[in-house]
């Protein structure tokens, strides 16, 4: 009998076989039978302030630095956020600096005040650049600060972490449709690999559905900076706030569609950190208001 | 509750944009005189990933116009010029989500006689989306203000004013409102596409096009809920497809059985509407299958085998004679 290719299915997410199925290479790639990472590895910080933004939607950029502040502290375990910033980085690095630039962006205050604390910590800013676009940024970098901003994506189920560096391939629509679920790879390309210092997701006012174009409908002000060293668990801890608050919404579960593999692909299949709930450490600070954790 | 739209004095200075008359001022918001002009070409370097939502339509291009103020944040205008109504439809059925909007005076989602009756704008947050004509509109207030949201409805009056409203797609009239007494379509979860990825968006099957779904078909999913006192919100989905002939349906349909369904025999049955769907206990529940003439019908999640027959032969003995075979 001819061997007939597996194909990933709505079923293999009832089952629980995904990895299973993309294991007989559905996607081209191997899914390995070993756990990634050891349990409990991963740190993810939620910071949150209710006056973040005021009810017209204009960031407080005082609070925001308090906000940074804590979260770099609690994220590197230092007394200050000088100390913590060069635990992350060295002094001489080139910084690259990389948001969200279009559709839903990156708010502003919260690049500037990353800039601000890193210049404070004794980084030179000529040697602060925005590094978002093309595959030149980062190979101009030593360092870099992933800073998306919190949304679904109607692709890939989420368009926040895993998706910021989709122009560093130098070929993004070969990363929709289908092979939307590789996006890990990308991080794995030399000129990439190692240097995410910081992942710090602006989570002042984001996008549960119908991204990347904004909807209003919705959004919402969840007020919060979510940071970590490994991606792929602070896109986890993204998910599960976008998913919890899709459920609120409706009054009854409403997963995200298509579903995100690319994040459980992240795990076990590019080695980028954890999708597994059980081994993120989550702290929250502040607001604890609908904090969907 | 229906938005009904009456606004007068808001429009100034009118330039024609093919048949759509938008006014160059608007309260305090003015537009540039021409709009920027995106095709499939470059509606990537626009919307990055978005763009593959408008292209698994009959896309034919989009002009976007900004509204800025000194006072205020900007207004979006996005005018999607699709090749036919029904594709601008498609886009607004992937949401129903939102408060109707009327423009010329009559009811909004009142009947029940027709799926989607008079539904043809919605308003929510600061978004209005509307479809007339071959346009998609989305018309967005960057903050929601009494004077954005009236901004907002005034330039969703001036895209419609001098369009049509054409039918709904034939395929979403084919469907029954119930099935028997035990099952109530869904009209604000229905959604019309041409593409696996819209079809992901609503209903996820596979990362991969199983249905071989392309522009020349065209396709509805529709949950049909549980008709019960008892609260029970069972809903059992519904996709019908049509294809451009029998053989492009026939072909779609063993491959969607050799991705989905690996394990079992198939059984394709004859042509025939009076004959019974192919029937399979997944996982979710009962899935039927039926291909008729150019169509295909699928059931999934249904409780027992019987609801999921009746579903597929209700929804199939609305369809053309022979299923339109060619």
């Amino acid at each position: 009998m001819k061997d007939k290719k597996a194909v990933l299915t709505r079923r293999d997410f009832i089952r629980g076989t995904i990895g299973v199925t993309l294991g007989a290479s559905v996607l081209g790639f191997q899914w390995p039978k070993g756990e990634a990472k050891a349990a409990g590895s991963s740190l993810v910080t939620v910071m949150r302030d209710k006056n973040a933004m005021d009810a017209s939607k204009n960031v407080d950029s005082t609070i925001l630095e308090k906000m940074l502040e804590q979260t770099l502290i609690k994220v590197t375990g230092q007394k200050n956020s000088k100390d913590a910033w060069l635990s992350l980085v060295k002094p001489n690095d080139v910084i690259g600096l990389v948001p969200t630039d279009h559709l839903n962006p990156t708010h502003d205050e919260v690049v500037e005040v990353v800039e601000r604390s890193l210049v404070n910590a004794g980084i030179p800013k000529d040697k602060i650049r925005l590094a978002q676009g093309g595959p030149s940024n980062p190979k101009e970098c030593d360092s870099l600060i992933a800073l998306p901003g919190l949304k679904a994506h109607w692709l890939t189920g989420i368009g926040t972490v895993l998706k910021l560096y989709i122009l560093y391939s130098g070929s993004p629509s070969s990363y929709h449709k289908s092979n939307s679920s590789k996006l890990g790879e990308i991080w794995n390309l030399p000129f990439v690999k190692g240097k995410t210092k910081l992942v710090l997701v602006d989570s002042l006012y984001p996008l549960c559905d119908k991204g990347p174009q904004p909807d209003p409908r919705y959004q919402w002000p969840y007020n919060g900076l979510i940071a970590g060293t490994d991606p792929v668990a602070v896109e986890t801890v993204c998910l599960k706030i976008i998913t919890e608050k899709r459920k609120a919404m409706r009054g009854e579960p409403w997963p995200l569609s298509p579903p995100p593999i690319c994040v459980e692909a992240a795990d076990k299949v590019y080695g980028l950190g954890t999708s597994r709930m059980g081994q993120i450490k989550i702290e929250h600070y502040g607001w604890e208001k609908e904090l969907l954790l | 509750m229906t938005l009904m739209v009456s606004i007068r004095g808001e429009a100034t200075e009118k330039m024609k944009v093919d048949n759509i008359n938008l006014p160059k001022a608007v309260g305090v918001w003015t537009r540039p005189e021409s709009p920027r002009f995106i095709n499939s070409k470059n509606i990537f370097k626009y919307m990055n990933g978005a763009g593959e939502l408008y292209l698994g339509y009959r896309f034919d291009h989009l002009e976007v116009f900004d509204y800025t103020s000194d006072s205020q944040d900007n207004i979006l205008v996005e005018l999607y010029f699709m090749e036919t109504s029904d594709d601008a439809f498609g886009l607004l059925s992937l949401d129903w989500g939102g408060e109707p909007v009327s423009f010329d005076g009559s009811p909004t989602a009142a009947s029940n006689k027709s799926v989607t009756s008079f539904t043809r704008a919605l308003y929510g947050g600061g978004l209005l989306r509307s479809w007339s004509d071959n346009i998609y509109a989305r018309v967005m207030a960057e903050r929601e203000t009494p004077a954005s949201k009236k901004a907002v409805l005034t330039l969703g009056k001036a895209i419609t004013a001098n369009t049509n409203n054409p039918p709904e797609p034939e395929l979403v009239k084919i469907l029954p409102l119930e099935i028997g007494s035990a099952w109530k379509l869904r009209k604000d979860r229905l959604g019309f596409f041409r593409s696996y990825l819209a079809l992901n968006s609503i209903y996820y099957l596979s990362h991969e096009n199983i249905l071989d779904l392309d522009l020349s078909a065209e396709a509805v999913i529709v949950p049909y809920e549980h008709i019960s006192n008892s609260g029970d919100k069972r809903r059992s989905q519904f996709l019908l497809v049509q294809y451009e002939n029998h053989e492009r349906a026939r072909k779609a349909l063993n491959h969607f059985h050799d991705a989905y369904l690996p394990e079992y025999k198939k059984e394709i049955t004859a042509d025939s509407a009076a004959n019974s769907p192919s029937l399979f206990k997944l996982e979710d529940g009962w899935l039927a299958y039926k291909l008729f003439g150019k169509y295909i019908a699928i059931v999934f999640e249904c409780p027992d085998q019987e609801s999921a027959r009746a579903i597929i032969q209700k929804n199939v003995s609305n369809l053309p004679k022979k299923g339109g075979k060619s």
